[in-house]
C-alpha cells in the first residue's frame, strides 16, 4: 500500500511525512474506529522510510523473550559458548516499531517497552546473559479507543496523534478501495520519497529564532501539558514541516501547523500551575488523565485541513468545567477491616485451575524461576547449568551434551489481574441525611484494602444525565481515594448508564487481560430516575442487570444507601441486587466491621 | 553521549538529592517521584559523568573496599597472600532493567567456565557491579515483586549471599538506591520505599524562561553532542571539583548536641518509627553543609535535610490528604 494513494487522511499522512524526515518527531499515534484504515496507513510509512530503515512491528502477544531478546539454543549448545539471540528492540534499533492496536498490551510489555524507549538501549540481564545494544526507535502506533485505554505514561512517548474519521464521503471511500485495489501507483510514493529527501538535507539548516522558541513554550504552557517533551516534539515537528516546505527558517504558520499533531494528546483540563518557588512540593497532585477523556470526545473531530491556519491559531475549548450547583461530601469513618476482602489462599487460587488455563493460552508473563517440573518453555540458561559440570565426564566433543535430568523449565508468571470495579451513585438523593458520607467511607475502607493486596481499581459515577468513568484501572490507591473525595451529589440518577459504563469497562478490560477477576461494588439507593436510552428508567436497569447477570467471572455485590425504616422507605436496591445475582447489604451492615467478611463469603472467588 | 548534568535546567532539589548521596553513598538513595517527562531519567544518567573515583581492590569484580567486608575471593586472596593490590575506581551508575531475571540479579554459576573446565565458578550479577555504586531502576514501581524481594534482603544484609546451583559465594553489596516512579502508575511497598535514603518531587516546570531555556539546550544537544559537551566542561568540571571538596570535609563536621537535638525533635514530633529517619536526616544536614561550603550546620542544613529525609517516611494512612502530611513537617520545622 502506498502512502500517497490515501485519499482524505491530510493530518495523518502529514505526521508520517514528518516523521520519515525527522525521527526526532517522535513517532505517531492513530486514533479511529475499526475499518477507518490507520493500519494500513501506519504500514505505508514504510515506503517512505529511507531506505534501509527498520520497520518492526510488534505482535500483541509478544513474550519478554521475543522482544528483549534471548538465548540461542542451538548455537548455544553447539559452541558451549551462549549466544544472544536478537529480539524485537534490536531489530526495530534506529528505526520504527509499529504496535498495532497498542492498547491491548499487557501492562508488562508496556513497561518494557517504556523503559527502552527512553534509555535508548537495551539492556539484558537475564537467563544468563548479560549485554547491551543501542535500541533507538519512535512508535507508531494505532489504537480503537472503544477497545480500551492506554497508559497515559505510554500515551506521552508518542510525539503525535491523531484522529481518524469514518469515511463517510462515498466519492473519498471510493477512492480508498480503489487505492487498495491498485497498488501499483508508485510514482506519487515516489514523489514523496523525493520531497522527504530534498528535506533532510536541509534539515540541519532550519533555524529557529527565539521568538518562536517562546511561541512554542506558550502553546505548551496553554493547553498545560504534562512534563517538557511536548515543546521538544512541538519544536522538532516544526522544524520538519518547515523543511518539507522547503523553508530554512522555522515560522510561526509552521508551528501552527503542526500544533495539533503534538498536543492533541497532552492538553488537560486547565487549571492553574503550581506556584513556582513551592520547593516542597509534594508528589504532583494534577494526575487528572485528560488524554483518555479528549479522545472520547475530540477524536471523532475530522481531520484539519493544514492549509487553514486560522483554525490552528483556536485553541481547542478547554473542559467544560462542572456547573456550581453541588455538593462534594467528605470521605465517611472508615471501618477498622478485620478480614481482608481480595484475599484468597494462593493454593486454593492455583487448585481452581484457572491459573494454568491461562498459561496454555498464552505463552506470555514473566520468567520467574526454573523448575524441574516439565512444561512447554524449556529454560535453556538453567537446563545449561544443570549439565555443564558434567561435560567432561560425559566426554563432549563439540556440542554440549544434555542428559534428560539436565532439563529445566521456565515458570512463567502473570499478574493474576483482580480488579475491582466501584459503581458510585452521586445523585441528589445520595446527598439527603449523608448518605454519602457514609458510602464514601465504605469505598474507601475496600480501597484500603485493595491497597494492601495491591489490587487495581477502578470508579464509575453515575449522576445527572449519564455515567463517567472518574477512575480508570490504576494500582494507585491514592490515587483513587484522591477521586473519591472528589465525587460531586447532586442531579438525577442515570442508574443504567452506570451499569452499561460498568459493563463496557468489563470489556475493554477484559479483552486486554482476558484472566481478569471481576468485583462490582454497586453503591446507590436504587431509586433509578434517568434512562439514557428510550427505555423507562427501571426497564433498562432490568435489561442491563440480565445482561450482567450472564457474565462468568464477576462478582457483584450491591451496597444499600437508602435510609431504612422511614415512611419514604423503598428498597428499590434490593430488587435489582436481586435481578444482578448480586449480594445485597444496607449501609447499616456496613456500619459493623464486618463488612470485608461480606465481601469475602459472596465472592469466594477473590 | 549523555546529557551533562550541569546543563539540566531548574529541578533543583532532584539534583541537589543525587549530589548529596555521591558527597556521602551511606545516605542510602534517592526516590524521585514525578510526572512523566520532567527529566527524571536524564538527571540520574547524567550522574555519571560527575561520579568520583574511590578506592579499590585491584581487579575485584565486586569492587570490594580494601578496608571493608570483603568478598569470598578477596578473603581467600587476603589469607594466601597477606595483602591486597589497591586501585582507584570511577563510581558508576549501574542499571538494573525491568526484564532481569533472578539470575542475573544475584549471580550464578558460570555456565561457559563450567563447560570448558567442569570447574564450578561463580558469575557475578547485577548486585556485584553495583556494590559502592549506584543502582538505578527506572519506573521502579513497575519492578516484579520477586526481584524486589531479593533487592530488600541484600539491601537489608549489606550483602549477597549466593546458594544455588551448587555455588557458594558472599559479596558484599552496598549500593546508593536511585528509583524513578510515575506514581500515576501504581504505589511502591512501603518496605521498598523505606530502603531509598531520601525522597523528592519532580513536576514540570511552569516559568517561561526556564522552558525556553530547556528547550534550547536540548535542541543545542540534539544538533551537535560533542559542541554542546565542550560548552558545558567548564560547568561540569566545577561542579565535580565541588563534590570533590565536600566529599572531602563532609566528614569532619561536626555533630553536636545541638544539631541531634533539633533532629531528633523533628523526627519525634512527627512520630517516626525507628532511627533510620534520624540516622538519614543527620547525614542529609551534613552533606548538605559540606556541599554549600559551610563548616557548621545550621537550621537552615537541618530544615532542608527534613525534606529530602522525611517526604516518603511520614507515617500516614495511605489516604491521608498530602497537604496534611506537609503542613505536618513544616510546623515540626518551625519550632527548631
Amino acid at each position: 500500500m502506498n502512502c500517497s494513494s490515501f485519499v482524505g487522511h491530510d493530518e495523518a499522512k502529514l505526521a508520517l511525512l514528518l516523521n520519515a524526515t525527522d525521527p526526532r518527531c517522535g513517532g505517531v499515534l492513530f486514533v479511529g474506529e475499526k475499518g477507518c484504515g490507520k493500519s494500513t496507513l501506519a504500514r505505508s510509512l514504510r515506503s517512505i522510510l529511507p531506505s534501509g530503515t527498520p520497520f518492526v512491528e510488534l505482535p500483541l502477544n509478544v513474550t519478554d523473550e521475543a522482544l528483549l531478546g534471548t538465548i540461542a539454543i542451538e548455537d548455544t549448545l553447539r559452541t558451549g559458548a551462549r549466544v544472544f539471540q536478537q529480539g524485537i528492540f534490536a531489530r526495530a534499533d534506529g528505526g520504527v516499531l509499529f504496535i498495532d492496536d497498542v492498547n491491548l498490551l499487557s501492562p508488562e510489555i508496556v513497561s518494557l517497552i517504556l523503559e527502552v524507549q527512553g534509555r535508548g538501549e537495551n539492556i539484558v540481564e537475564r537467563e544468563g546473559l548479560r549485554m547491551r545494544h543501542p535500541a533507538s526507535f519512535i512508535l507508531v502506533a494505532s489504537m480503537n479507543p472503544e477497545e480500551g485505554d492506554l497508559s497515559p505514561h505510554l500515551l506521552d512517548r508518542f510525539g503525535m496523534c491523531t484522529g481518524f474519521e469514518r469515511l463517510n464521503d462515498i466519492a473519498e471511500r471510493m477512492a480508498v478501495v480503489r487505492a487498495v485495489i491498485c497498488q501499483d501507483q508508485n510514482d506519487s510514493d515516489l514523489e514523496l520519497t523525493e520531497r522527504i529527501e530534498a528535506a533532510r538535507k536541509i534539515l540541519p539548516t532550519v533555524a529557529v529564532r527565539d521568538r518562536f522558541l517562546e511561541y512554542i513554550a506558550d502553546i505548551c504552557m496553554h493547553y498545560n501539558v504534562a512534563g517538557h517533551r511536548a515543546d521538544l516534539y512541538l519544536l522538532a515537528a516544526a522544524r520538519a514541516y518547515a523543511a518539507l516546505n522547503g523553508r530554512s527558517d522555522v515560522s510561526r504558520e509552521d508551528i501552527n501547523a503542526v500544533a495539533p499533531l503534538v498536543l492533541m494528546h497532552r492538553r488537560r483540563e486547565l487549571q492553574p500551575p503550581p506556584p513556582p518557588d513551592k520547593q516542597e512540593e509534594s508528589p504532583p497532585e494534577h494526575n487528572h488523565e485528560p488524554p483518555r477523556d479528549n479522545q472520547q470526545e475530540q477524536q471523532p473531530e475530522p481531520p484539519q485541513n493544514n492549509t487553514d491556519k486560522q483554525k490552528h491559531d483556536q485553541p481547542p475549548k478547554p473542559h467544560e468545567l462542572p456547573p456550581q450547583k453541588e455538593e462534594v461530601f467528605t470521605v465517611g469513618q472508615m471501618f477498622r477491616l478485620k478480614r481482608i476482602a481480595f484475599r484468597k489462599d494462593r493454593l486454593e487460587r492455583a487448585a481452581s485451575g484457572r491459573r494454568t488455563r491461562t498459561r496454555a493460552r498464552n505463552r506470555g508473563g514473566r520468567y520467574v524461576k526454573s523448575v524441574l517440573r516439565k512444561n512447554r518453555d524449556i529454560a535453556i540458561d538453567a537446563t545449561l547449568r544443570a549439565a555443564a559440570p558434567f561435560q567432561s565426564v560425559r566426554k563432549r566433543t563439540d556440542v554440549v551434551i544434555i542428559n534428560e535430568e539436565d532439563f529445566r523449565y521456565k515458570r512463567k508468571e502473570r499478574k493474576m489481574g483482580h480488579l475491582a470495579i466501584f459503581v458510585v451513585d452521586g445523585s441528589g438523593s445520595m446527598g439527603a441525611q449523608k448518605r454519602m458520607v457514609a458510602a464514601k467511607g465504605a469505598v474507601q475502607s475496600l480501597l484500603m484494602d485493595c491497597y494492601q493486596k495491591r489490587d487495581t481499581v477502578a470508579m464509575i459515577v453515575f449522576r445527572k444525565d449519564r455515567a463517567e468513568v472518574v477512575l480508570d484501572p490504576t494500582a494507585s490507591i491514592e490515587h483513587a481515594a484522591r477521586r473519591l473525595r472528589e465525587i460531586p451529589v447532586g442531579g438525577k440518577t442515570p442508574l443504567g448508564a452506570g451499569l452499561l459504563e460498568a459493563y463496557r469497562l468489563l470489556e475493554r478490560v477484559g479483552r486486554k487481560r482476558p484472566e481478569t477477576r471481576f468485583l462490582i461494588l454497586l453503591i446507590t439507593d436504587g431509586r433509578a430516575n434517568q434512562s439514557v436510552t428510550e427505555m423507562p428508567p427501571d426497564e433498562e436497569v432490568a435489561r442491563m442487570a440480565a445482561l450482567m447477570s450472564e457474565q462468568h467471572g464477576i462478582d457483584i455485590i450491591v451496597v444499600d444507601t437508602e435510609e431504612k425504616g422511614r415512611f419514604t422507605t423503598m428498597d428499590r436496591a434490593a430488587s435489582i441486587a436481586a435481578l444482578l445475582g448480586a449480594d445485597y447489604y444496607t449501609i447499616e451492615d456496613l456500619k459493623a466491621d464486618y463488612l470485608v467478611d461480606i465481601v469475602k463469603r459472596s465472592s469466594p472467588e477473590f | 553521549m549523555i546529557f551533562p548534568f550541569s546543563a539540566i535546567v531548574g529541578q533543583d532539589e532532584m539534583k541537589t538529592g543525587l549530589i548529596l548521596n555521591v558527597i556521602d553513598p551511606s545516605i542510602g538513595g534517592l526516590l524521585i517521584m514525578g510526572e512523566k517527562g520532567t527529566g527524571k531519567s536524564t538527571a540520574v544518567r547524567a550522574l555519571a559523568d560527575l561520579l568520583p573515583e574511590i578506592e579499590a581492590v585491584k581487579d575485584c569484580p565486586f569492587t570490594c573496599d580494601p578496608s571493608g567486608v570483603l568478598c569470598t575471593k578477596c578473603t581467600e586472596d587476603l589469607q594466601n597472600e597477606g595483602h591486597l593490590h589497591h586501585t582507584r575506581k570511577k563510581m558508576r551508575v549501574v542499571e538494573l532493567p525491568l526484564g532481569i531475571t533472578e539470575d542475573r540479579l544475584v549471580g550464578t554459576l558460570d555456565i561457559e567456565h563450567a563447560i570448558k573446565k567442569g570447574e564450578k565458578r561463580f558469575e557475578s550479577g547485577i548486585l556485584a557491579n553495583a556494590n559502592r555504586n549506584f543502582l538505578y531502576v527506572d519506573e521502579v514501581n513497575l519492578l516484579e515483586d520477586h526481584i524486589v524481594d531479593l533487592l530488600l534482603d541484600s539491601a537489608a544484609m549489606g550483602v549477597n549471599t549466593v546458594e544455588r546451583e551448587g555455588v557458594s559465594f558472599v559479596h558484599p553489596a552496598r549500593f546508593m538506591l536511585v528509583g524513578t516512579m510515575n506514581p500515576e502508575e501504581g504505589d511502591l511497598r512501603p518496605q521498598l520505599l523505606d530502603r531509598f535514603g531520601l525522597c523528592v518531587g519532580v513536576t514540570s516546570l511552569y516559568d517561561k524562561g526556564q522552558r525556553i531555556e530547556i528547550l534550547r539546550r536540548r535542541d543545542a544537544f540534539d544538533s551537535d553532542q560533542d559542541a554542546f559537551y565542550k560548552q558545558w566542561n567548564g560547568e561540569q568540571q566545577k561542579l565535580s571539583e565541588r563534590i570533590s571538596a565536600a566529599r572531602s570535609v563532609v566528614g569532619s563536621i561536626p555533630m553536636d548536641d545541638r544539631v541531634l537535638e533539633k533532629i531528633v525533635s523533628v523526627t519525634a514530633s512527627l512520630k517516626l518509627d525507628g532511627h533510620r529517619a534520624d540516622i538519614v536526616m543527620m547525614k542529609t544536614a551534613r552533606a548538605l553543609t559540606a556541599f554549600r561550603g559551610l563548616s557548621t550546620i545550621s537550621s537552615d542544613e537541618i530544615r532542608d535535610a527534613a525534606w529530602f529525609a522525611l517526604r516518603h517516611r511520614l507515617k500516614r494512612l495511605p489516604f491521608e490528604e498530602i497537604g496534611a502530611e506537609r503542613e505536618k513537617v513544616t510546623e515540626a520545622l518551625a519550632q527548631i
